[in-house]
């Protein structure tokens, strides 16, 4: 049985039970004071706004360069990709993996993975409430990871400093890609994963 | 672990002898925990609550822990590069610095806050809290301040940062001469303390002893 059937709201920030009040519509918390739902309200239209965003920002942010490095006055700007190339080329195989999983596929398995989240619990297909829960909980989990790049830019421009020999500054692209992955953290944030199981109460229920 | 009620008495059940899932919204008897056990949402995992002894005690200690290490860990140099006789150093700071001072303020003011303001936040969140409980003072804030440090708790992005200085090292190693400083063992030290701090403040506990629900918490 779910607590929303019961007649039982569950607080979002501290967990507390609280019983529904009738005809009210700004209940908060009997022991925290946040404002309590049954469900967040607007979740899927606030989830699907911010991750068409991130999906339109995703472009520049992987066709403009997102830093310069110069030396001896010779720019070169590179992209997420061409780092990752770079770094291959250089034989360092482990680290242009840790870059590609964290600058490039963890980014795009996002925007798919909450469009299919949504589709899922709109359509109430295609994907099973288990599997629904497990891609949540990686979303979550694995969003933060992109940030990687931000910091190594940040690294590099502070310490790669030597003037006209040798300096690194950063470009546009590395504020799009900071853009995407903020917003995709928020859509995953704005996303209530109550929704996963509300049409699922034969599914797996019991176990 | 906890068992799925399915009567339809349930509802009337008094509160506190029933407990929902956070994430599926399942609705369950209450489990009786002992020290060190945790209870599991049956249908769908989630870490419901745990139960473990002097929660306000380890916690604090690894608060202060934590705030010491954090000014040495940002303010230190985590690297030097030495490159044709010339050397720079780099701290947490100075990268805030270096991308302020080139134009990216934007992008600046997002690595301060996910690697230097956030954390710090966080810390000082937790500090007030573990106190207002251990003192018995200003809970009503506490509360306050323990509902902020849930909303931050996913912006501070240390490991992250971790991550990327070894990105740096590997990406540096082989153009210049590198050396690694003091700055970077405080900022692993930090690092561990958090994660450490986030297993032990079971959020649980701390709801119920901030709401005087539980008298044995603090103790």
């Amino acid at each position: 049985m779910r607590a929303i059937d019961a007649g039982i709201l569950i607080c979002t920030e501290c967990h507390e039970l609280n019983r529904q009040e009738e005809g009210s519509d700004e209940q908060v918390c009997t022991r925290c004071g946040a404002l309590v739902h049954p469900r967040r309200p607007n979740s899927l239209m606030r989830t699907w706004a911010l991750l068409l965003t991130s999906a339109i920002l995703y472009i520049p942010a992987n066709l403009l360069p997102i830093m310069t490095i110069s030396s001896l006055g010779k720019g070169d700007p590179s992209t997420i990709m061409s780092g990752v190339i770079v770094l291959v080329q250089h034989g360092m195989f482990p680290i242009a993996a840790v870059v590609f999983v964290a600058s490039i596929l963890v980014p795009t398995f996002k925007l798919v993975g909450i469009a299919l989240l949504l589709f899922s619990v709109q359509r109430r297909q295609p994907l099973s409430a288990r599997q629904r829960i497990i891609m949540y909980r990686f979303i979550e989990f694995i969003g933060r990871w992109s940030m990687l790049d931000i910091f190594v830019i940040a690294i590099l421009v502070a310490i790669v400093n030597f003037g006209r020999i040798a300096s690194v500054e950063a470009n546009l692209g590395a504020v799009a890609f900071a853009s995407v992955v903020i917003l995709t953290m928020l859509a995953a944030v704005t996303f209530d994963p109550r929704l996963i199981w509300d049409n699922t109460e034969s599914d797996d229920d019991h176990e | 672990m906890p068992d799925p009620v399915d009567t339809s008495k349930v509802s009337e059940l008094p509160l506190d002898a029933l407990v929902a899932c956070h994430e599926c919204d399942l609705l369950m008897r209450k489990p009786q925990l002992g020290l060190g056990e945790k209870a599991q949402c049956p249908r769908c995992g989630y870490e419901l609550y745990a139960h473990r002894h002097n929660v306000v005690e380890r916690s604090l200690a690894l608060v202060i822990a934590a705030l010491l290490l954090y000014i040495p860990a940002n303010f230190l140099p985590i690297m030097k590069l030495n490159l044709l006789g010339r050397s720079s150093e780099d701290t947490v700071w100075s990268g805030v610095l270096g991308l302020y001072h080139t134009g990216m303020s934007g992008i600046a003011v997002v690595v301060f806050l996910c690697s230097m303001g956030i954390p710090l936040l966080k810390l000082a969140c937790q500090l007030a809290v573990l106190l207002s409980i251990r003192w018995d003072i200003g809970r009503s804030y506490g509360l306050l301040l323990y509902r902020i440090y849930h909303h931050l708790r996913d912006w501070g992005m240390l490991e992250v940062y971790l991550m990327g200085v070894l990105v740096a090292i590997v990406k540096l190693a082989d153009l210049a001469e590198l050396s690694l400083g003091l700055g970077l063992a405080c900022f692993v030290g930090l690092l561990l303390t958090q994660v450490l701090l986030e297993v032990i403040m079971s959020p649980h506990q701390v709801w119920q002893a901030l709401s005087g629900e539980d008298e044995h918490a603090g103790h």
